[in-house]
């Protein structure tokens, strides 16, 4: 499990996060939304370890964090990509670890080719691709999918909920679409503003996800509920 | 290469050469204005002394590039290291670009002597700068993305180093060497200039100096015109060398 507690934010004379407290259970996941600015990005860099904070973060020692945009190396090809963090991890069997991972995201017969010849799409299923081959406990996404076109986006979210119930890691999203928080997350939190703080956290019933819940009342509902409380903030 | 691409420059060619016959010959005075013609001619009767010009310049320019490159790249190494170091060092590059190189030379050939090393001396001055700015400056921007990636997996300084902030600095490493391909050539014969008058046995800038003071004019145009080609040739092997490491990944070699 990760335990968020006391977690705060000062940049100067601004608060941008006020204290934080936030139990999330091991395979959970867990998504953040909220309006530009309000902190999720900063609480998911110390959940990570990247800025530092007054408050503890409890957490399983092995994660991944997937960038907004892909954050791939344009120099390396894209099976220098799915390796570059078992590199950085020391990890053995790099190669055979690396095709599988490759084949599950069907970049398999890309080997060769660079990150600028592929899509939006597939740039971050490489990019999803070579944080699971670590085999992670954890993985933090930062609006991993707000650089792909609209219908890429709803085949991507499928994708990562298949990798979810596959690979059963604890996941947190933060984004600013709340149909993605909805559809692949069991809990979604609420965060206002100036302050950042979590103001409410809506629990999402649903036992599995297919593409046709989308289209479902019951998902509406969920996706207007969560919109109400946001334009609360405007 | 289309023919498109080649006629223009060709044209601009032809257009110059043309109207410096003509005017040469209209202008009559062959020890002041040699025809092209003539230059060529001059070229070919004393290939063999040019060479051996040429062969003295490239040595000194070479090794001075080499240098040049070698320092330049580990200094704005070491200023990429930290704040501190950066605003410590930075200012006195500058300077080393800002001083009269020319000025220099003959104090420089004072402390070194008149042989070669002060030659390659002054050629590393004159094209060290330009890899240091640019070489700091790929350094200094690499990805804020990427930069956290690597700190998330505990990278040490060394490996990130390598594996992240070289490789991104590569395009501008080229960049600052492209530039100092000519200066270095620049630099060595503003060195021969210096040291010159000795003997017509020198490099290409010592044969200039010999040359003129002869009113051999033609003479002076022909290692002109080799000094130029060997900067230009510098170019394109600096430039080839950035396409093979750049072309498959980086967006100026597309």
């Amino acid at each position: 499990m990760i335990a968020i507690s006391k977690v705060s934010k000062n940049f100067e004379e601004v608060q941008a996060l006020e204290e934080v407290n936030l139990d999330i259970a091991t395979g959970e996941f867990i998504s953040i939304v909220g309006p530009s600015g309000c902190g999720k990005s900063t609480l998911l860099r110390i959940i990570a370890d990247l800025v530092d904070s007054p408050g503890t973060v409890k957490k399983p020692n092995k994660g991944a964090f997937v960038f907004q945009d892909s954050a791939l190396l344009p120099w390396r090809t894209v099976q220098g990509n799915v390796e570059l963090l078992m590199e950085l991890e020391h990890t053995e069997n790099k190669r055979a670890k690396a095709a599988v991972a490759l084949r599950q995201v069907g970049l398999n017969g890309f080997e060769h080719s660079y990150p600028h010849q592929l899509s939006g799409g597939m740039k971050m299923r490489l990019s999803l691709a070579r944080s699971l081959v670590l085999d992670p406990k954890y993985i933090l996404l930062d609006e991993p999918l707000s650089a792909v076109d609209e219908l890429t986006r709803e085949v991507l979210q499928e994708e990562l909920y298949d990798m979810w119930t596959r690979d059963k890691f604890t996941a947190i999203l933060v984004t600013h679409n709340i149909a993605e928080a909805v559809y692949l997350s069991n809990r979604v939190c609420i965060m206002s503003p100036r302050p950042g703080k979590i103001t409410d956290i809506v629990d999402i019933p649903f036992k599995k996800r297919t593409p046709d819940i989308r289209t479902k009342p019951q998902f509406s509902k969920l996706v207007n509920e969560i919109a109400g409380k946001l334009r609360t903030w405007k | 290469m289309e023919v498109k691409k080649i006629v223009p420059p060709v044209l601009i060619l032809v257009l110059f050469l043309g109207s410096w016959h003509v005017g040469a010959l209209i202008y009559n005075m062959a020890f002041l204005l040699p025809t092209p013609y003539a230059v060529l001619q001059t070229f070919i009767n004393d290939f063999t002394i040019i060479m051996i010009g040429l062969k003295q310049t490239f040595q000194a320019a070479f090794t001075g590039y080499i240098i040049a490159a070698i320092i330049g790249i580990a200094v704005a190494t070491i200023m990429s290291l930290s704040k501190i170091l950066e605003r410590s060092l930075y200012p006195y590059a500058i300077l080393l670009q800002t001083v009269p190189v020319v000025a220099v030379a003959p104090l420089i050939v004072l402390w070194f002597g008149f042989e070669i090393k002060s030659i390659i001396i002054i050629s590393v001055i004159i094209a060290l700068f330009p890899i240091i700015n640019n070489t700091l400056l790929g350094l200094k921007s690499t990805s804020k993305t990427l930069v956290e990636l690597f700190d998330y997996h505990n990278t040490s300084k060394l490996t990130s180093f390598w594996k992240l902030r070289f490789p991104a600095a590569i395009p501008n490493i080229i960049a600052g060497l492209k530039i100092s391909a000519g200066l270095s050539v620049i630099g060595a014969i503003v060195g021969e200039f210096i040291i010159g008058s000795g003997s017509e046995q020198g490099g290409l800038g010592v044969q200039i100096i010999y040359a003129q003071a002869n009113l051999e004019t033609s003479l002076v145009m022909a290692l002109i015109l080799t000094a130029t080609m060997l900067g230009f040739a510098f170019f394109i092997t600096v430039s080839t060398l950035g396409w093979y490491l750049l072309h498959k990944w980086h967006e100026s070699e597309q």
